[in-house]
């Protein structure tokens, strides 16, 4: 059993707190009651209200006072509302701040398009100096977390709502530039690279057919961390298609075409509708287009058709 | 904490005396019509009505007590900077590289001038950056006021009522907030455009303290400032009610006067007038 990614954040900052003073934690009323930091230690913790804008503010001047301060709001309320604060706060100014926002992309489903964030890795992408993770399942969110408090630098995280995914396996103390799954892949077949937790998703269903297409999971998504996965994945392979759960604008895949030139790169992405009913996330993700069948639409776009490889 | 441009370490000389406070005011504003004579000119009319007010936000800083002064009107940085080098922070001249390529003084002021801890010019961000600055100190057990210098016509931003209701709620109460209240925006008279009745009793209902001061009385704006607040738990807003372009005659009270370029030969003739 693991935990969701909002939960494993709350739950190894807490842990993390105990060791590092410095730790505070802010949220904006989204955190819900019973935070496990605020049980800990409420002298650090600090529900500011609805004023998501203030409080990336506020951080600047905690982080300026020497804390490492972490908030949290969701991601359409972090990402667009409070932009300007975190660009000026973040980019701009440099300062520590770690911004974790669920209800990225329409994990929010069926509270509707206010509660989605489809734009978020376009605008935090165009903010140089920020850091910007989009961690699959509790490892990977656990190690983001500790990265972001022993370093004091910027960090956007987005994660989802409630998905608990089973993180790829990797080694060492933190996810490298990109994770390979790739047990079984053949060499020059189109490789799938996945972004955050649909993603992923999707490119392991596919592998589950195909398991000869190899699997490149990318955790980070700025443009330093993508520039040293795209010299590693042009280096194995010459066409690509980027599943992610984002507007095909700003998004990974236009930035990788544009880190690896002579590379065919294509994406199967939420596109540039706004979604208008309701229903669970998968049924969101269907109403924008977002489905295992649209990445086969685009391996086949790519020559690699929904049949299982010759053995 | 990892700041963009590192800047060198402001000087604190300790406190003035309200005679040299008076001289630092004079001299600054020299500075600023200097800087109102440069290619580019300057923020003249907010730069003069906020000056009293920096010229003691500065010298309580220099207290050394951990006070920080954050001018979220950063429109006024000509200001900024000339009381910034009158009172002993900021070595550098600045006159002569205002708003220039080999140089850090931006028409809004950035991290890499001494003595500037946090950029602003977009309006409002800079109340919230000095109530984290007074949250940090205080949770460390540290001393010293975060003082935001905002204008009135900031105050239209939604940001700066945000951050408000946060400082009362969390009773940050060496958060000091002092409003240049000079009664012009850009485009005029904020009265015209988006008026600020009863603003201390805004304040008040917020949850602050508040006082209503002459700005340009160095000494009421000094006794404003000096308490410590180390037990306060309501935050302080100070309304400093001021004249745009103060000091100045050709200029004072003129909405034109809000942003100038003269050249060096008027330059010359208004430094003679001030008072």
């Amino acid at each position: 059993m693991t935990l969701s990614g909002r939960a494993a954040y709350r739950d190894e900052l807490t842990r993390l707190a105990a060791e590092d003073e410095r730790i505070v934690c802010l949220e904006a009323d989204l955190g819900g009651r019973g935070h496990p930091f605020q049980q800990a230690f409420p002298d650090r913790f600090f529900n500011v209200g609805i004023a998501e804008g203030a409080m990336i503010d506020m951080a600047a001047g905690l982080a300026a006072a020497g804390f490492r301060p972490f908030v949290s709001t969701f991601a359409p309320f972090a990402a667009l509302r409070a932009a300007e604060s975190i660009k000026l706060a973040m980019g701009y100014y440099g300062a520590g701040i770690t911004v974790v926002a669920p209800y990225a992309g329409v994990s929010g489903a069926w509270f509707g398009t206010t509660h989605h964030c489809l734009e978020d890795v376009a605008v935090l992408s165009a903010m140089p100096g920020i850091t910007i993770a989009a961690p699959y399942g509790e490892r990977e969110m656990r190690a983001v977390i500790r990265r972001a408090a022993r370093t004091g630098a910027p960090h956007y995280v987005r994660t989802g709502r409630n998905a608990a995914p089973e993180s790829l396996p990797w080694q060492g103390e933190e996810p490298p530039p990109v994770v390979w799954d790739d047990d079984g892949a053949a060499p020059g077949r189109v490789c799938l690279v996945s972004v955050g937790e649909v993603g992923t998703e999707l490119c392991l269903a596919v592998r589950r057919e195909r398991p000869d297409l190899p699997h490149a999971h990318l955790c980070y998504l700025d443009r330093g961390n993508l520039s040293t996965a795209a010299a590693e994945l042009s280096r194995r392979y010459e066409r690509f298609v980027v599943v992610e759960e984002h507007r095909p604008g700003g998004g990974t895949a236009s930035a990788l075409a544009l880190l690896m030139p002579g590379r065919e790169v294509r994406s199967a992405d939420a596109g540039d509708r706004w979604p208008s009913h309701g229903g669970s996330h998968e049924d969101v993700l269907t109403e924008l287009g977002l489905t295992e069948t649209a990445v086969w639409r685009a391996l086949a776009a790519c020559g690699e058709a929904r049949v299982p490889a010759a053995t | 904490m990892t700041v963009t441009l590192a800047p060198p370490a402001p000087v604190r000389t300790g406190r003035a005396s309200l005679d040299d406070l008076h001289a630092r005011a004079r001299a600054a504003r020299r500075m600023v019509i200097d800087m109102a004579a440069s290619p580019t000119g300057c923020h003249l009319g907010g730069s003069l009505s906020v000056l009293d007010i920096l010229i003691a936000a500065l010298d309580r800083a220099n207290a050394g007590d951990g006070t920080e002064v954050v001018l979220s009107k950063g429109h006024a940085a000509a200001g900024l900077y000339a009381a910034l080098h009158v009172s002993g922070i900021l070595a550098e001249d600045p006159v002569p590289r205002y708003g220039a390529a080999d140089g850090h003084f931006t028409g809004h002021p950035g991290a890499a001038v001494p003595g500037v801890r946090f950029p602003t010019g977009s309006l409002g961000h800079g109340v919230p950056y000095a109530l984290g600055w007074a949250l940090g100190r205080r949770m460390a057990g540290r001393g010293g006021l975060a003082i935001a210098v905002a204008g009135d016509g900031e105050l239209q931003e939604g940001l700066i009522w945000e951050s408000c209701q946060v400082a009362a709620a969390q009773k940050v109460g060496n958060l000091v907030l002092v409003v240049d209240r000079n009664g012009g925006q850009n485009d005029g008279a904020v009265d015209a455009i988006s008026p600020l009745p009863r603003l201390a009793d805004r304040f008040a209902t917020f949850g602050f303290d508040t006082l209503e001061v002459d700005g340009h009385d160095l000494a009421a704006l000094r006794d404003a400032l000096a308490p410590a607040r180390d037990g306060a738990d309501r935050p302080l807003a100070v309304i400093a009610r001021t004249v745009k372009g103060k000091g100045v005659r050709p200029v004072e009270g003129k909405p034109s006067a809000h942003y100038v370029t003269i050249d060096a030969a008027r330059a010359a003739v208004w430094k003679e007038l001030v008072r």
